[in-house]
């Protein structure tokens, strides 16, 4: 079993920032081997507790996690919200928030990542999440000796309850309550603010050719809801269903929103020029927006989606809201 | 250019592929996401008591996915070679008969009904494709005997309704399964399940050897299967048993690695061009030149766009269409 090695130190780390440092010195092999033998034989007393993750996975933690990789970008924002961001070792290709994220060695996509640059990070705990991830991956950690707690979450609330479980199994339990405090404080205030407020039916447009938008159970239904909105779809099944235009025509939305992502920039006219959806309220009325792609994290900015959503639903009420972005 | 098959130089031809598959395991043993020297990969290997990130990277990670790609490379081309000859078509290959189709359809149906049972997918990938086998091989007989045309026919219609079936029932699964079997279905090495690596590895072995032992009489069955009857040969049973090992070797092969596309269908052409058509050559050659093929395959899989991996059959497939399009170029020019 892969077991890590014991006494290296942050500043032999400084000192050798490539990944291997050691390969090349000679005089290093022997405290390596030494080291190796010991790690054997000390039972491994650093190693704490087993618990169930999120998932249902029983997982050997730490009892201070110190070298964290991250297996989605959604979780790269929970571990620097949490002040971890110096203990994390590696993060995905798609980890692009903070920015200083983009800067941590990758280790791939969230579904095909390297597993040798996972050992070779040597992390004492990997964090990921059934939305992202494969089983499969999961599976292959497992065998190669590196925990991996996974967290999963499919609701405003749930993030909440993500955020803390990580700062308990982190070891920041107190700055994961602060911030999920404060998270639930602005919840609350939009709730206020958009209280007897009309709530306008809203379609979320995952990808319009063919249309694909967001089940009733997903993340993205519960900040539209939460947002006072009415999100169009609550009879489909599935994460991300189909919906044809048939569907869509009765259902009339008074709102679509749009991410806003690179590769997806369709503009307002092109949605005009579609055959049913320029007779749509929302087109009619060029009530379409594009949203910031914080709505497609499952972590601490997902209240700025849904600070950015009441606005859109309820321009009236939240006019400043362009300026404050 | 082709030789003899005398013992000798079939065990000539060996020795050379076999030393040319080492040296493509070596290569392929320092190459990857993290930069590895020689020495480090010599030393976790030749000192099984180290556990050094390196020697983890190297001893449980790429090892295991090379043997697997050997494998899973050798196990396709005999499969591709054996149906070949068996058919006297140059364009059989094992997916070409809907075994992989078969094989994808009891994969997801396991992930289906069982849900979290990761181990249960391979046997059902293997229960599925041996169904399939069984159902196109009833098919495609005609009087007791196999007809060429009606099995390749009963196989494209089985794979082509299967591909239906599959993409069916990914339309219901939740996007979380369908993430992992899209992989599945391009073919994919990343996974090098362990544990299965000690069945698999007698399996293929056991069921390529089986099939050499035809070797003779698929070269005499080449001349045509009533021309092969007068000259002794027991068609049906060779029929028979050709069938069913490269159909197992496929069921192998496609369980443990998903679809991996083009190998079995260009290997054999490579091999024929290299040693000619006598198949006690060219069955070994076709076994090795397949592993060493799939092991560089794979090889560029995990090093093309690394960190990143892409799923090897994405790799066969953009790189042995246009091989096989030259190929055909050249033998008919």
């Amino acid at each position: 079993m892969f077991t890590h090695i014991i006494g290296r130190t942050r500043e032999a780390e400084a000192r050798n920032p490539s990944l291997f440092p050691h390969a090349r010195q000679q005089g290093r092999v022997l405290a390596r081997a030494l080291a190796a033998i010991l790690s054997t034989l000390l039972p491994v007393a650093a190693c704490g507790r087993i618990v169930k993750d999120q998932t249902g996975r029983s997982v050997d933690v730490p009892d201070h996690p110190r070298r964290l990789v991250s297996l989605a970008p959604n979780i790269t924002e929970i571990v620097y919200a949490l002040g971890l961001g110096d203990e994390l070792v590696g993060d995905t290709d798609y980890c692009d928030f903070p920015p200083q994220a983009k800067n941590k060695p990758h280790i791939g996509t969230m579904v095909n990542p390297s597993l040798e640059r996972i050992v070779a990070l040597r992390p004492d705990l990997a964090l990921g999440t059934p939305e992202a991830n494969r089983r499969e991956t999961a599976d292959q950690l497992e065998r190669l000796g590196i925990p991996l707690y996974g967290v999963t979450a499919s609701t405003l609330a749930g993030t909440l309850a993500s955020i803390e479980d990580l700062g308990r199994i982190l070891g920041r339990a107190a700055e994961a309550k602060n911030l999920v405090a404060e998270m639930q404080a602005r919840i609350d205030q939009v709730e206020k603010r958009i209280e007897g407020q009309p709530k306008p039916k809203v379609l979320f447009v995952v990808w319009y050719r063919p249309l694909i938008t967001v089940g009733p159970r997903t993340f993205i239904a519960d900040v539209i809801r939460a947002a006072g909105g009415i999100p169009i779809g609550e009879s489909l099944k599935g994460e991300w269903p189909r919906l044809t235009l048939e569907e869509l025509l009765p259902q009339n939305p008074d709102v679509i929103l749009l991410p806003k992502t690179e590769s997806f920039s369709p503009s307002t006219e092109e949605f005009q020029s579609l055959p049913g959806w320029k007779d749509l309220r929302a087109v009619k009325e060029r009530r379409m927006y594009f949203v910031s792609e914080a709505i497609e994290r499952v972590g601490p900015r997902l209240v700025d989606a849904l600070e950015e959503l009441a606005g859109v639903l309820h321009t009236t009420q939240f006019i400043n809201m362009e300026k404050r972005q | 250019m082709t030789f003899p098959a005398t013992p000798r130089n079939v065990m000539v031809v060996v020795a050379v592929m076999s030393v040319l598959l080492a040296l493509t395991v070596m290569v392929s043993l320092t190459l990857g996401a993290v930069h590895l020297p020689w020495s480090e990969v010599w030393g976790a290997l030749a000192s099984p008591g180290t556990n050094s990130e390196a020697a983890v990277i190297v001893r449980e990670i790429r090892l295991p996915r090379i043997l697997l790609a050997i494998l899973v490379g050798a196990a396709l081309s005999v499969a591709g070679t054996g149906l070949q000859a068996l058919l006297r078509n140059p364009l059989a290959d094992p997916y070409v008969l809907g075994i992989s189709s078969g094989a994808a359809v009891g994969a997801i149906f396991a992930l289906w009904i069982g849900g979290r049972i990761a181990a249960a997918s391979p046997l059902a990938a293997f229960v599925g494709a041996v169904i399939t086998m069984v159902w196109v091989y009833l098919l495609g007989r005609h009087g007791g005997r196999l007809a060429s045309y009606t099995l390749i026919l009963a196989g494209v219609i089985t794979a082509s309704f299967l591909s239906a079936v599959i993409l069916f029932m990914l339309t219901l699964l939740s996007t979380r399964d369908v993430r992992g079997i899209a992989f599945w279905l391009m073919g994919d090495l990343s996974v090098a399940p362990v544990t299965e690596l000690r069945i698999l590895a007698p399996a293929i072995i056991l069921a390529i050897a089986g099939l050499y032992v035809f070797a003779k009489d698929l070269n005499v069955l080449l001349l045509g299967a009533e021309e092969a009857a007068h000259l002794g040969v027991n068609v049906v049973r060779v029929e028979l048993g050709v069938y069913i090992l490269a159909s197992l070797l496929t069921g192998f092969a496609v369980s443990a690695s998903g679809a991996i596309g083009y190998l079995g269908l260009l290997v054999p052409h490579l091999g024929r061009m290299l040693v000619g058509n006598d198949h006690r050559m060219l069955l070994p050659t076709a076994a090795l030149g397949g592993a060493i093929l799939l092991v560089l395959s794979d090889t560029l899989a995990r090093t093309a766009v690394a960190p990143a991996e892409l799923p090897v059959g994405a790799v066969t497939a953009v790189a042995g269409a246009p091989v096989f399009i030259y190929l055909l170029r050249k033998t008919a020019g």
